[in-house]
């Protein structure tokens, strides 16, 4: 078709497209350019490529960063707490999957669901405002009740627990949904075999349903392992206190506290570079390894 | 021929004339004081969003201010509020956007050195170097001169380099730092005296913990003998120092003065290591380090559970009626107050108190490059320095906001509608003050700030706030890098070495605060000890020994 | 209907109600249960919440209250409602919601339409860039530099702009459009509509479902959010563009300082009692947990179709 015919049958996709696409340059590649900032002095009266680099050949802010104790402790943080998210957190909504397919009896089932979906709806702000009425060292319920002084919040280590508790809390029911989705795919023909095989429940779980969504929990985990350096901010924020720093300070919050609040741009956006980078090494590695393994991959 | 001569000459004369007038009215239309066409400025104001406060940028003070700097200089004053509790966050923000007031101000010393390290596309530094101004405009700095005490202390940051002068220092009027309280009904109740030594106020402590019974009654197991937040170096303070030897010199004040609870003087770890005992004792508020801000402790005083505490020199008179110790009475009883002691004598003896230096330790008033009007901006801090003025915005009206009592004191009346203050002796306007500036009047007027309360008690705290204090001496050595890359995290991190070391068991306390000093020194701390030490020798030529 | 042999022997059927084996049924009931008690772990903490606001502030600070309130207060919500800070950021949370939902989904069928036409030239490319921005960000600090330089900080512009679009929803939009049968298209284009006006008739009557779903995950992404607001509105004057999440933080949490001179100026803090705490929390919560139960059905075939497809 020549361009001529094209363009008067399609031309009016381009119209659509033009506003979208104006958003994707000026809001996420436009932005890219500033990373320039990483490598120069840290001055953000002009735009970064106006400024005068920095000392190293530019890359005084990244050596800086990694002098930085604060940043070590954000960086340790931030790989620990994701790591046990995925390590904790990812099998959860798998086995409330399962669980939830198994569940016989439909109506329940659906108001399991929509009370199972609640606290992805709640914003972190809100939750955090609970949790310390809950799980106050002395003065919190949870403790008032079993009558103990367990520092739920009061100290690092069982900080981290309580955190990784509230993010499963929030999210696992969520999550469900895309293994739920999954589990629709499995052909009921398998089950009836099975069935007449005698196999038991939990036979047929191991099976037939997880080699079933085998593929859904690939591709998560890579997309999971991807964001290994990512970090959230609401989170963290909004949960931490004074008395555990060490374990709840992470990259995002270190990057607003030295960067938006104390003016060290430069630092923080050789930070984020950093971040990103390996977040998509990552991304790629993992891929990688999927299709090795015969799965397919993200792309 | 001689015509032509003529009418150029006189051409010649006119246009001279008309030239020098024009470098005589000096910066641009400034003649005899006065500018001649009005000019505009904008200044920061705080917010502090109390209950029951005024807006702060329109009310009867900016009134009078406006039109103060209207009719002296024909300067247009208008008003950009800032929060006050996010103030160096938001001022970072503003300073980024090029939305900062032309007169700004603020306590973080860093956030100004920052900007005025960034050069702009014609070459000017993001902060106003003051120091041409300064010189230029001598005859209209006399009001700063006389507030600060002196002409150096104008060129306080003078950069012993550059000669630069990015920030004018504001004055604390009143040094009182802070006091002891303890409850006096409580004291007679079980027999004892004031504590003035340690181990009375210990003993004082224990016998509240153990007569909680008698003291409480039905809420004995709500007894807090001692109480403290997480910002334990403000709030032991004075136990912590009283460790901390005497004849201290100069040198070492300073080399270790970063920190400005004084986490850093030798014998300072003494004074916490007691604290622990006394928390693992119980005579510490157990949750104290659950709370970020004062509101649960506030209620605990307030509803009569607290024996003592540590705290500003004036804590339990702030806020009117609804101050601790009218609470106090009205909850508990007419006896039941909250009065000053002076109870943590150190090695010689001396109830010593480290005070913040009078100049050098509050806001410092600083000109964004995007002020356009330095003159006028320089006019009113000048304005805003003059004793009128500064009594005008801490009194007010006679009559409506103050009456004067016969020996010459000011009886400010509780505030109401317009004429309530936001802030404490209206700081928050008079930005180069810090306190009372009421000439002879000022320490009698200051025992009569608290209605409700006895005049002797409130002079007594002001005093122990104050008594025999140890000022710091200014040593001049311009930027410390160091210390301008550290942002807020140092201090943080010794509210948690402070905090998680009065929390530990004894046998735990070394290590914990071991533990802990060492991060803070890794994150910062042990660079900006090196880096003080190093400017003494360079710009004072003296040699300091490190290491404890 | 499932067909199985039908031998005697045969253990009964799971699915079609028959009678189980008693196994199966002990196996049901378990499973219910452990439901039952997920169900409450999701339910109490709100319902403890919501008990809170309506008790009596002794009883909140006694530690009295745990599902049911104690002694009956609705003090809190009448000051909660007639507090203009709360109730004008409430206005404009729902009024900001609802722009950026409307924009949104505008956006996100302007986007996700044209990338359906496998004919489309530059279709490849136009994929390639926007699904790129789901791998490699560029930073908050850069992001934030640039709504400098735009002008935005300290705007409420800074909260519309520049998330408008998700490229997972982009993707959820596209693959539905997928699911559309080619025939009805090719019947529409031969009737002699262009692209515009087949989407207009053919793709968005049937696309309810998805759109009511991403419009859902944008509202409720919209409505939590807070840190953009944290970030970008640092000005006393921005405080009247706050949404409720931000206004609820600092309500909640107040800010610590640790200078000198905030200690001697006594950090007064804005002693919110616990009781206005909780029903600030219900405040800003209900809106949305009123909405959500009733998409249930098309936000989870949403998901469905973006992650199995995408």
């Amino acid at each position: 078709m020549s361009w001529g015919t094209y363009m008067k049958r399609y031309g009016t996709l381009y119209l659509l497209l033009i506003i979208p696409i104006a958003f994707f340059i000026l809001f996420r590649y436009v932005p890219m350019t500033y990373i320039l900032q990483a490598f120069k002095k840290n001055n953000i009266l002009i735009p970064p490529w106006q400024v005068e680099w920095a000392k190293n050949n530019g890359f005084q802010w990244f050596i800086k960063a990694f002098k930085d104790k604060d940043f070590i402790i954000a960086l340790k943080n931030t790989l620990f707490l994701n790591l046990l998210d995925l390590v904790i957190g990812m099998p959860m909504p798998i086995i409330m999957a399962l669980l939830l397919n198994e569940l016989a009896f439909p109506k329940y089932k659906r108001v399991t669901q929509t009370v199972l979906y609640l606290p992805h709806f709640l914003s972190w702000v809100i939750i955090s405002s609970i949790t310390l009425r809950l799980f106050a060292t002395n003065d919190g319920l949870i403790n008032k009740m079993l009558g103990t002084s367990i520092p739920f919040v009061g100290d690092p280590e069982h900080w981290r627990g309580t955190y990784i508790f509230l993010g499963i809390w929030k999210e696992c029911g969520w999550n469900t949904i895309i293994y739920l989705a999954a589990l629709t795919g499995i052909s009921p023909e398998l089950y009836e075999a099975a069935e007449v095989d005698g196999a038991s429940r939990w036979r047929k779980i191991w099976h037939i349903t997880l080699p079933g969504i085998r593929s859904t929990i690939i591709v998560l985990l890579i997309m999971n392992l991807g964001h290994i350096l990512g970090s959230e901010f609401d989170r963290p924020y909004t949960l931490s206190n004074p008395l555990v720093t060490e374990a709840s300070k992470t990259i995002s919050i270190y990057v607003y506290e030295k960067g938006i609040n104390g003016q060290q741009y430069s630092l923080t956006t050789a930070v984020g570079l950093f971040q990103s980078v390996i977040c998509v090494i990552f991304l790629l590695m993992s891929n990688t390894l999927a299709k090795k393994f015969g799965e397919r991959g993200i792309w | 021929m001689k015509k032509i001569l003529a009418l150029v000459l006189v051409l010649a004369l006119i246009a001279t004339l008309g030239i020098t007038s024009a470098f005589a009215e000096g910066d641009d239309g400034f003649v005899d004081g006065k500018f001649t066409e009005t000019r505009k400025i904008k200044v920061e104001i705080y917010n502090r969003n109390n209950d029951g406060g005024t807006d702060p940028t329109n009310n009867v003070w900016t009134e009078y201010i406006k039109k103060g700097m209207l009719e002296k200089y024909n300067v247009e004053v208008e008003y950009v509020s800032v929060g006050r509790w996010t103030e160096t966050d938001d001022i970072a923000n503003l300073l980024a956007s090029h939305e900062a007031p032309d007169v700004s101000y603020t306590y973080g010393y860093n956030t100004i050195i920052s900007y005025a390290n960034m050069i702009d596309a014609d070459g000017n530094p993001g902060v106003i170097d003051l120091a041409p101004y300064l010189e230029k405009y001598k005859d209209y700095t006399q009001n700063i001169v006389n507030l600060l005490g002196g002409e150096e202390n104008l060129y306080y940051d003078k950069d012993p380099l550059t000669g630069a002068v990015w920030m004018i220092e504001g004055v604390r009027a009143d040094t009182s730092r802070i006091t002891t309280f303890i409850r006096k009904d409580w004291l007679d109740t079980l027999g004892l005296k004031e504590p003035t030594t340690l181990a009375e106020f210990h003993d004082a402590l224990v016998a509240f913990r153990d007569n909680a019974d008698k003291l409480l009654g039905a809420d004995a197991a709500k007894m807090i003998p001692y109480t403290t937040s997480t910002d334990i170096g403000w709030r032991n303070d004075l136990m912590s120092v009283s460790f901390v030897k005497n004849d201290i010199d100069d040198e070492t004040l300073f080399v270790y003065g970063y920190d400005d609870r004084h986490l850093l003087y030798p014998g300072y770890k003494e004074g916490i290591r007691e604290l622990n005992k006394w928390y693992n004792e119980g005579l510490v508020w157990k949750d104290f380090g659950l709370y970020n801000d004062s509101t649960q402790e506030d209620d605990n005083m307030k509803a009569g559970y607290v024996g003592a505490f540590m705290h500003n020199w004036d804590y339990p008179f702030r806020n009117g009626e609804d101050c601790i110790n009218l609470n106090l009475q009205r909850n508990v009883g007419e006896n039941a107050m909250f009065v000053p002691i002076d109870c943590f004598p150190d090695d010689s003896g001396v109830t010593k108190k480290f005070m913040g230096a009078a100049v050098g330790s509050d806001r410092k008033i600083f000109f964004p490059s995007t002020n356009k009007e330095p003159l006028a901006s320089l006019l009113y801090v000048d304005y805003i320095s003059s004793p009128e003025v500064i009594k005008y915005l801490q009194t007010g009206l006679e009559g409506t906001s103050y009456t004067m009592t016969e020996d010459g004191a000011y009886q400010i009346l509780p505030a109401t509608g317009e004429w309530v203050k936001n802030s404490g002796n209206n700081i928050d306007y008079t930005m180069t003050c810090n306190g009372l500036y009421l000439g002879d009047a000022t320490d009698k007027t200051t025992a009569l700030s608290y209605p409700g309360i006895p005049a002797e008690i409130v002079i007594k705290a002001n005093e122990f706030g104050k008594n025999n204090g140890r000022y710091p001496k200014h040593f001049n050595v311009g930027t410390i890098e160091s210390e301008t890359e550290v942002g807020t995290s140092l201090q943080e991190k010794r509210d948690e070495l402070l905090t998680k070391a009065v929390t530990a068991s004894v046998e735990e306390f070394d290590s914990v605060y071991d533990k802990l000093m060492n991060e803070y020194m890794d994150l910062g701390g042990a660079e900006i000890i090196a880096e003080r030490a190093l400017k003494l020798l360079e710009v004072y030529a003296i040699q300091f020994a490190l290491g404890e | 209907m499932t067909t199985l042999n039908e031998t005697k022997n045969a253990p009964r059927k799971l699915h079609d109600g028959m009678i189980k084996s008693r196994k199966t049924r002990i196996g049901d009931l378990v499973i219910a249960g452990i439901c039952f008690l997920l169900m409450l772990l999701c339910l109490l903490p709100m319902l403890h919440v919501l008990a809170s606001s309506l008790s009596s502030p002794e009883a909140l600070v006694r530690n009295e209250v745990f599902i049911v309130p104690k002694g009956w207060n609705t003090e809190a919500y009448k000051t909660v409602l007639t507090t203009e800070k709360y109730v004008r950021s409430l206005g404009w949370t729902v009024v900001l919601t609802v722009i950026c939902t409307l924009l949104s989904i505008t956006l996100t069928i302007c986007c996700a339409y044209p990338l359906t036409y496998s004919n489309l030239r530059g279709g490849k490319f136009i994929n390639f860039i926007i699904l790129f921005t789901m791998y490699f960000s560029a930073g908050t600090i850069p992001h934030y530099l640039l709504l400098n330089s735009l002008g935005m900080l300290n705007t409420p512009y800074a909260l519309i702009f520049p998330n408008c679009i998700s490229v997972f929803n982009v993707i959820i939009m596209r693959s539905f459009f997928y699911g559309v049968p080619d025939s009805l298209r090719e019947a529409a284009e031969i009737d002699g509509a262009g692209p515009i006006r087949v989407l207009v008739k053919v793709y968005l009557p049937l696309s309810l479902p998805v759109i009511a779903t991403l419009s859902l995950f944008y509202a409720v992404g919209r409505w939590n959010g807070f840190s953009d607001a944290l970030m970008y509105l640092k000005k006393s004057e921005t405080e009247k563009y706050w949404p409720i999440q931000l206004l609820l933080y600092n309500v909640i949490k107040n800010s610590t300082q640790t200078t000198e001179q905030a200690a001697q100026e006594g950090f007064f803090a804005n002693g919110v009692s616990k009781t206005i705490q909780m029903a600030t929390v219900m405040f800003a919560t209900v809106p949305i947990l009123l909405v959500y139960p009733w998409l249930q059905r098309y936000f989870v075939t949403g998901v469905t179709i973006g992650a199995v497809k995408g």
